[in-house]
């Protein structure tokens, strides 16, 4: 998913168990939270509704799979307790845990396992349904013992099934998954109106260890400054994600308020059209790489905030190689020598970005600092999504964009020919498919070895990585710090 | 008379569908495929082919148009791309929080704009009067969503003493609805009573100048009872044209006051459904606004009658 707002969470479970818990004026802990966010659900099916709206509101919380990501993003068991793979790494013996029911009340057994998992290739539209194309066969050996055999070995799926299409689903809660969400999860929802709320309530009937939180309120804003305006005036109690980060300082120097800051998946990239003539010439986009001053960028778009990363992957990823970001210093003179070299000069390019306000401030900088190089980047601000979609993602028609990419481990869609960035790179794709059927140790070197080319072959400027950053009333504990996951994690706060 | 409310009935329903029409062609040509919003970017172009096929957009237009149109007219606004809804209650629900909200700004507007209007108009040649009149020019030149955001700051941020902005029902909670409802309320009405009270003031000295009220001064009439009993009425009548003008000015006023305050109004509503390029929800939004509007020109109308006696028989 692209720039969307979402920011989501997956938290410590360790602060739950420290909380003491406060306690309002009737001596009765206050177990009701409202929580802030920007992007709001259309409905409540992510089946065939595309965004992270709302996987961010029902993954973990009203919807579980059989596994999950905790905060490090480290796959860890949910409905499974645990799981064996097979040496050959094609089979998957997953234990279950017993006495789960969903929230209407039918059982949760390797049956549902089967159910949910073979609905996803007729019935998905949305949220890659193509991530269980590794699947050959999913058999329910018993009511506690589920086997999912795959046609060749990924290290991938299994990490996959940690987001939206891992959800387990009974096949009498499937009627209306527009308005009705029928569940696994530690809460349901008891009310819903696009645009404005979504309140979610503990589940009674909760297989696991139950929320502290029995009320959850999560209420939608169009406007970062009213967001933050609602937590200032004491409306809503936490804001998950925040997108503008000139609104964050005010809360460092508030002792009502603590601030989050970690780490998202969300790369803050500067694309550039491999596939048209502007960038076809890799010497190009190396001088593109070195005439921008990044650190500039995320000064001026995001106040500072974030992390110089130089490459599609995330922190919280075990390919990570922190030197990337020192791929290509800011260095004027070399990019001129760099396009003297292809023969370059007087080049003008579109520069059409969605009108976000991150996107229309680093668009900006980075007018200026190409215009210093010779190059002419003629910015245009288009509509998100439908615009920018339209022309940009499915047409094709740019040069360059700058855009936020915020699904977990994206590196390998961007890398297809067939993507919006139209990187044609045949060694680059063996190699991620490679990576993919290799053993553990294997898999990382393989993805750091096709990330890294990706970075020296310029695929795109991977600007910086977004933030993180939650703003918080003090009192809350185990507000979930990194957001490796779609989920925003309601079950491990407390007060 | 009956051929004068037919004729009205006429012009109404014409508007209408060619408001319908209009609605309809300029969503048409907007960029954007509802289709690629529904599916997002892991999807493939076959899926959404497929997908804009489900959502019947690949029909002519004339024949979207038709069966559209056709549904409404018989109370069917059709069924949300997004929310997979009935349209026709989400439109309800959200035009009657903007009802509430545009009406109590109106309120609070003449609240404000008579007594300071007749005011200014009374002390116009004293130096409070001059004053006061300066107070209402700016009034006028700062703009409903910066008032808004000042509203904020000072009662809900600072003073803590009213929200920030949501909304809530008053079948649920009635205290807490006017709470939410009273600074949107303020910022919306506080132009729309800056710029009363100068037609107020204008009208009131202009009447004051008027014949009738030298002779009702002749008469033995105080200056205030002059203007209270013969002057007020005949002020009236050029303020409730502007008023009937600012009507649809508040429309648009409180679109942009709804996002401030996260209010879901049909402002809200129609701002997140062209976003999504949910067109059947959007032309169905337009059409009640236009339709609204209609109305409530309609009503100042028949008020003009009830002022104004002269205008009866005109119309």
């Amino acid at each position: 998913m692209i720039a969307s707002f979402a920011t989501v969470m997956v938290a410590s479970m360790a602060l739950v168990g420290c909380s003491t818990g406060s306690t309002n004026v009737e001596g009765e802990p206050d177990t009701s939270l409202t929580v802030g966010l920007l992007a709001t659900p259309g409905n409540l099916d992510y089946t065939t509704t595309a965004g992270a709206a709302i996987p961010q509101a029902l993954l973990y919380n009203v919807y579980e799979g059989l596994v999950k990501l905790d905060n490090d993003g480290t796959v860890i068991p949910l409905l499974a307790k645990s799981w064996t793979v097979s040496d050959d790494g094609l089979v998957y013996d997953f234990q279950l845990n017993a006495g789960v029911t969903f929230s209407d009340g039918s059982p949760f057994t390797a049956d549902s396992v089967k159910f949910s998992l073979e609905r996803v290739k007729d019935n998905w539209t949305a949220n890659g349904p193509a991530y269980l194309d590794p699947i050959a066969a999913i058999e329910a050996v018993s009511d506690t013992e589920a086997r999912i055999t795959l046609s060749k070995p990924s290290n991938s799926w299994l990490f996959n099934m940690s987001g939206p299409v891992g959800t387990m689903f009974t096949e009498s809660g499937i009627a209306d998954l527009a308005t009705a969400a029928v569940g696994t999860g530690p809460y349901t929802v008891s009310s819903f109106k696009t645009g404005e709320s979504l309140v979610l309530s503990a589940n009674a009937d909760y297989w696991g260890e139950a929320p502290y939180m029995t009320d959850v309120t999560l209420r939608y804003f169009t406007d970062a400054t009213a967001q933050t305006n609602a937590l200032l005036s004491g409306d809503i109690n936490l804001i998950s994600g925040i997108s503008q980060f000139q609104l964050v300082d005010q809360f460092k120097s508030n002792a009502d308020f603590q601030v989050l800051e970690g780490a998202s998946t969300g790369e803050v990239t500067l694309s550039m059209n491999n596939a048209s003539d502007a960038f076809s010439d890799v010497r190009v986009r190396q001088a593109v790489m070195y005439a921008i001053d990044r650190q500039a960028v995320m000064d001026t778009a995001n106040s500072g905030y974030g992390l110089l990363i130089g490459s599609m992957v995330a922190p919280t990823d075990p390919w990570y190689d922190a030197s990337l970001a020192d791929l290509y210093p800011h260095d004027p003179d070399k990019a001129t020598e760099l396009l003297d070299a292809a023969g370059v000069s007087d080049l003008t390019v579109s520069f059409k970005i969605p009108n976000l306000p991150y996107a229309v401030a680093g668009a900006q900088v980075v007018k200026d600092q190409l215009s210093k190089v010779g190059i002419t980047a003629n910015v245009t601000a288009l509509e998100f999504p439908a615009v920018w979609l339209d022309e940009v993602f499915s047409n094709h028609d740019y040069d360059m964009s700058l855009i936020m990419h915020s699904e977990p481990r994206d590196v390998t869609a961007f890398a297809a020919p067939t993507y919006y960035a139209g990187y044609d790179s045949p060694e680059v794709m063996a190699t991620f498919a490679e990576a993919d059927a290799a053993d553990p140790t294997a898999y990382i070197e393989l993805m750091k070895e096709a990330t890294t080319t990706m970075a020296d072959e310029a695929a795109a400027d991977w600007l910086y990585l977004q933030p993180a950053i939650s703003l918080a009333d003090a009192d809350l504990l185990g507000v979930p710090k990194n957001t490796p996951s779609l989920a925003l994690d309601l079950s491990t706060i407390a007060r | 008379m009956a051929l004068v409310v037919l004729r009205r009935i006429g012009v109404f329903a014409t508007t209408v569908v060619v408001a319908s029409i209009v609605t309809f062609l300029m969503l048409s040509i907007l960029p954007g495929n509802a289709a690629r919003i529904a599916l997002g970017v892991q999807a493939t172009e076959a899926d959404v082919a497929e997908q804009a096929t489900a959502m019947g957009l690949d029909r002519p237009a004339v024949v979207r148009y038709l069966d559209w149109f056709g549904h409404v007219l018989v109370g069917d606004f059709g069924t949300s791309t997004v929310s997979r809804q009935a349209i026709g209650p989400d439109i309800a629900d959200a035009l009657g929080i903007t009802v509430i909200l545009v009406l109590t700004s109106v309120v609070l507007a003449l609240l404000f704009a008579i007594p300071f209007g007749i005011l200014t108009a009374v002390r116009h040649r004293k130096p409070d009067g001059v004053i006061l009149s300066g107070i209402s020019q700016i009034g006028v030149a700062v703009p409903g969503f910066l008032a808004g955001m000042l509203l904020v700051t000072v009662f809900a941020v600072t003073l803590r003493w009213l929200p920030a902005g949501g909304w809530v029902d008053p079948g649920d909670d009635f205290g807490g609805f006017l709470e939410h409802l009273i600074l949107p309320a303020i910022a919306l009405g506080s132009v729309q009573g800056a710029v009363l009270s100068r037609y107020v003031r204008s009208s009131v000295l202009e009447v004051m100048r008027e014949d009738f009220i030298r002779t009702a001064r002749a008469k033995g009439l105080g200056a205030g009872r002059a203007l209270f009993r013969h002057g007020l009425r005949n002020a009236a009548v050029p303020v409730m044209t502007v008023l009937g003008l600012q009507i649809a000015t508040l429309l648009v006023g409180a679109v942009v006051i709804e996002r401030v305050f996260s209010i879901p109004g049909l402002g809200s509503l129609l701002l997140d459904k062209v976003a999504l390029r949910d067109l059947p929800a959007v032309q169905g939004i337009v059409l009640v606004l236009v339709v609204f509007v209609l109305v409530l020109n309609f009503l100042v109308d028949l008020a003009f009658t009830l002022i104004d006696p002269r205008l009866r028989s005109a119309s």
